[in-house]
């Protein structure tokens, strides 16, 4: 049954080269990709849903242009190539649910400009993954549909919100996801996932059609394997977008370019004082000392800086987070789409007894939060207070950007945990995001890099790597040499247990 | 009746009013946030998009069209123009607000701090009771005054969509099985002025909101529409006694949809206000809502009452940075304003202020007015004002229709005043033909000629009719050189009888005073 592509061992460039050569079709690429599915996602659980008629549709057209003699340099740059994303992203003939029962049944009517890039480069769209309901969360056990499973260890979170994306790519599902990163919710499940994950810059991607969490935070940005697969989704989903007003014009930038250049001479710093946080694991903290001890060995400059208001960022950030988003989910009120209660006695009622019954416990715990961080008498203790904490860290990071090019961090401060063992104490789940969410507060770029198994949990550890505004190539750059140093082997037990 | 009472509780209680002005700019093509046409009416949720639905995930882009109109609507009303502002979000739950927050603007409104002056003559001048020692008040000669009415802010936001409630009576809630939302007009780019609390007649708020009308036609930014809700006033009310400074309790006053509405609901408020306070009790803050066909406002539900809109900085969008150069281009932009026309028909064609104003009130008339005397000449300025602001003004207010839409054309108005000019035709034959004129579109000139109306002035042939007349009449003649000198009407009147009423009167009197007198 099974066909001779394993997806897993190939990487976006090889399939799209594969495919112009002749040795399978991108139907057969797609037909590969549902058939993973079909075998591992009863475990893993990444998929919301699944769309061959899509899958298919846009594969088809690939085959039809190699068929009329289109070779490798006609194709587009991501011809055939499996992706897959985040439920919160519109795409026409699929529901877009944000893993919450209030939008369970909406089917999107336009498309998020992010995806719609990513299909005009030739990927083959095979379905919608699943999340933290509107991506609040870091372990994707708050899915209205069931928790994602990380296939390293199936008993264990891939982290969130964008878990669905991460354990997709891990697990060999698809090539590329996207996934939306408002406090880490891209760096963080790559980094437990063991995948390549990166946060572009505020506004380098359009946010529109994806569904917002915190307007001002919220970025799109891709998981893959390898580092070249994100540089090649950044140039397929970068770019000013006339339908967000927050997107910004740059001239055209290709991140594949210069990747191979290594990082003689670039300064790459510790951040010394949020290494020291309390909660970091030993594992953890070896880990990114040895990494800066490798940068130096590649020939980087390697010093350490401090970044005193990090220590803020979570505060600031469960301030402006859960405030935006008690504003952007005031539109789900069962009026014009999603759940709505059927006998309402007036539209308070409507309003009220809807909402209650669609959106799940921590939503309703980050709306209640935001609402009142918004009051009448409380607006300048807490959200003015927050955006004072936020503009401290921006111009910590300014400094620290003054002599170095690159930061670098754990991503988070442990490997994957167990489903189930933080999901009771919200305080401890949100402490996952602390090194991913200072950057989301400043709007520069992160990227997550895997760089080994913990010696003592023998789980995936990612390293951050921290880059200014728009400074996305560097830290592509400095990733890449560690990626071709460490050649880690990212193929889950979940993978190599099937036999292939 | 309610004016006398309104009289004398005005000897007492002094009205302090605020408007609240809500002016859709229908100039622009597209909506505040999307690219959705702004009409008026049209097949419900036609006109709509995933932005102005607040679908899931679509953001809003702002209309820079609609805020550069912004902008000129505050340098008419001499606002100064913000050079730091942005939008906030409003929020509050309403089915006809698609995101259940609407976006406005708070603590940083594109303009703040302007005026408007706003003449007030007829009636409305004795409420003013205090027009010589009034704040910002200028009195007239004639009893008219102008006053200075301050504009607290202009900001822009976007308009919310329409309920419309099915099985109740007349479209509203109470009763009602259905409602349903037409969201065409949610997202239509909408100002709001804010006035300051210095109107102090119902008569000066109605001034007031018909000269903003004005301005706001000037710029072009509006069709200012009351009746298809494209402007709409809303007012604040309250009563202090003569003489203290302290302000009253306020109601807020909605649903006035028309300028005498506008006037009609305040006059009611006061008298209302005064009762209970006159009789010990006190007025309640809350929102009162106009009944034209009860002539009566009643409060509304109290539901909105003590709201709490938790605005907060619109993080879907970038703050605004106006540079200098930036506000003077669109203060090129800035027509003729309605008070420096009336200054230059005044000085330009000679009219007394009352016609200046008046033709200035109207954009349509003032432009047919400049049309017909650059035929005629200022000379004429004066006749071609008396025939505009009674013949035509009469004729435009019967037929219920402008002056546009009339089959009168300057040239005929200009055609019509040299026919009395040159003698022609009486002014009374004028008035015969610009009834026809109007009816028919035909020229003046051709009128005349086909109906044989010229005037007679002919003083053989006005002489021979005059002496048959004296001759018939021995015994007025008789009386008249006895002193009965009113007599003289009897005459004229028989002449110009006799004549078909085609006598130059002013030779008729002239040959009857010689032939009488010898």
């Amino acid at each position: 049954m099974s066909t001779p592509i394993d997806l897993s061992t190939l990487d976006a460039p090889r399939i799209r080269a594969a495919i112009a050569a002749g040795e399978f079709t991108a139907r057969e690429a797609a037909q590969a990709g549902l058939e993973r599915i079909e075998a591992l996602d009863g475990a893993v659980h990444a998929f919301n849903q699944v769309t061959p008629d899509l899958a298919f549709a846009a594969a088809d057209r690939i085959d039809a242009l190699v068929a009329g003699g289109a070779g490798a340099d006609e194709l587009p740059p991501l011809a055939g190539v499996p992706v897959a994303f985040k439920d919160n992203m519109n795409l026409i003939g699929t529901n877009t649910t944000c893993s919450s029962r209030i939008l369970e049944n909406y089917q999107s009517v336009y498309d998020c400009t992010a995806v719609a890039r990513m299909l005009d480069a030739g990927a083959v769209p095979l379905g919608k993954l699943n999340m933290d309901e509107f991506a609040f969360g870091s372990s994707t056990e708050n899915s209205a549909f069931g928790p994602t499973h990380n296939p390293w260890d199936t008993d264990r979170v891939p982290g969130g919100s964008s878990g669905g994306s991460a354990a997709a790519v891990s697990a060999g599902m698809a090539a590329i996801t996207l996934g939306s990163d408002t406090g880490g919710s891209i760096r963080q499940p790559g980094a437990l996932c063991g995948v390549v994950a990166m946060k572009p810059t505020y506004g380098r991607v359009s946010r529109y059609g994806c569904v917002a969490f915190a307007s001002s935070l919220d970025q799109i940005g891709p998981f893959s394997k390898t580092v070249e697969e994100t540089a090649l989704a950044l140039n397929a989903i970068c770019g000013k977008d006339s339908m967000d007003a927050t997107s910004v014009t740059r001239p055209a930038e290709d991140f594949t370019e210069g990747l191979n250049d290594g990082v003689k001479g670039m300064r790459i710093a510790i951040v010394r004082d949020m290494l020291e946080m309390e909660g970091v694991a030993p594992e953890v903290k070896a880990s990114t000392l040895a990494m800066a001890e490798k940068y130096a060995a590649m020939g980087a400059e390697v010093g350490e800086v401090d970044l005193p208001s990090a220590q803020y960022g979570l505060s600031a950030y469960y301030i402006i987070g859960p405030a935006e988003a008690s504003s952007n989910l005031a539109r789900f009120d069962g009026i014009r789409y999603g759940h709505r209660v059927k006998d309402a006695e007036d539209v308070i009622d409507l309003y009220m007894r809807s909402r209650a019954e669609g959106f799940g416990p921590e939503s309703i715990r980050r709306i209640m939060l935001g609402t009142y961080a918004l009051s009448a008498g409380y607006y300048d203790a807490y959200y003015g207070q927050a955006q004072k904490a936020r503009t401290i860290i921006i111009r910590d990071f300014e400094r620290a950007f003054a002599d170095y090019d690159v930061l670098l961090t754990p991503t988070t401060p442990t490997t994957a945990f167990k489903i189930g063992e933080k999901s009771a104490d919200p305080l401890s789940m949100y402490l996952s995001d602390i090194y991913t969410i200072p950057v989301n507060l400043a709007g520069i770029c992160g990227l997550s890099i895997p760089v080994g198994l913990g010696a003592d949990s023998g789980l995936p550890i990612g390293l951050q790597l921290m880059g200014t505004h728009f400074a996305e190539s560097t830290i592509l750059r400095a990733a890449r040499a560690l990626e071709a140093d460490l050649k880690f082997d990212t193929t889950p037990p979940v993978v190599r247990n099937l036999g292939a | 009746m309610s004016k006398d009472r309104l009289l004398e509780v005005l000897e007492r209680w002094e009205p302090v009013i605020g408007l609240e002005i809500h002016t859709e700019l229908t100039s622009t093509r597209t909506k505040m946030f999307c690219g959705c046409e702004v009409a008026f009416g049209g097949e419900p949720n036609t006109r709509v998009c995933p932005v102005c639905l607040g679908m899931p995930g679509a953001l809003p882009v702002p209309n820079q069209y609609a805020i550069e109109q912004t902008v000129l609507a505050g340098l008419a009303t001499e606002c100064t123009i913000a050079p730091h502002s942005l939008f906030h979000r409003k929020q509050y739950f309403y089915p006809d607000m698609p995101k259940d927050y609407q976006i406005s603007q708070y603590d940083q409104p594109f303009c703040e701090d302007g005026q408007i002056l706003v003449e007030v003559d007829g009636g409305g001048v004795a409420q003013r009771l205090d027009v010589a020692d009034g704040t910002g008040v200028t009195p007239a000669e004639d009893g008219s005054y102008t006053a200075r009415i301050g504009i607290t802010r202009i900001h822009l936001e976007e308009d919310t969509g329409k309920m419309v409630h099915v099985g109740g009576s007349e479209g509203r809630l109470a009763g009602a099985t259905k409602s349903l939302v037409d969201f065409n007009r949610a997202g239509t780019p909408l100002i709001e002025l804010v006035s300051e609390p210095d109107i102090r007649t119902p008569e000066e708020a109605r001034r007031f909101a018909q000269k903003l009308r004005l301005i706001w036609l000037s710029l072009g930014i509006s069709d200012c529409s009351m009746e298809e809700g494209s402007m709409r006033v809303d007012g604040n009310i309250s009563l202090r006694k003569r003489g203290t400074v302290e302000f009253g309790v306020k109601a807020e006053v909605k649903n006035m949809n028309s300028f005498k509405s506008l006037h009609d609901a305040l006059v009611y408020e006061i008298l209302r206000q005064a009762e209970l306070l006159d009789s010990g009790g006190t007025v309640v803050q809350e929102t009162r809502h106009w009944d034209v066909g009860a002539k009566r406002t009643s409060a509304l539900r109290s539901k909105e009452a003590a709201h709490d809109y938790r605005y907060f900085p619109e993080p879907d969008m970038t703050p605004f940075e106006f540079s200098e150069e930036f506000i003077d281009g669109i203060r090129q932009r800035l027509p003729e304003l309605p008070d420096a026309k009336k200054i230059r028909f005044m000085a330009t064609w000679g009219l007394p202020v009352h016609d200046a104003t008046v033709l200035t009130s109207d954009l349509e008339m003032a432009e047919f007015f400049e049309a017909a005397v650059t035929i005629g000449g200022a000379e004429r300025a004066k006749p071609i004002a008396n025939l505009m602001l009674n013949d035509l003004a009469a004729h435009l207010n019967a037929a219920g229709i402008s002056v546009t839409a009339s089959k009168v054309v300057p040239a005929m108005v200009d055609e019509l005043v040299a026919l009395v000019e040159e003698g022609t035709i009486s002014g009374k034959q004028a008035k015969d033909v610009f009834t026809e004129m109007a009816e028919t579109g035909d020229a003046p000139g051709a009128i005349v000629e086909i109906r044989g109306l010229k005037q007679v002035s002919d003083t053989g042939a006005i002489e021979a009719v005059v002496d048959r007349i004296i001759a018939e009449n021995p015994d007025k003649v008789e009386g008249y050189r006895s002193g009965r000198t009113g007599l003289m009407g009897f005459f004229v009147g028989q002449v110009m009888r006799e004549m078909g009423g085609q006598a130059n009167p002013a030779v008729v009197n002239e040959v009857l005073g010689r032939r009488l007198s010898s």
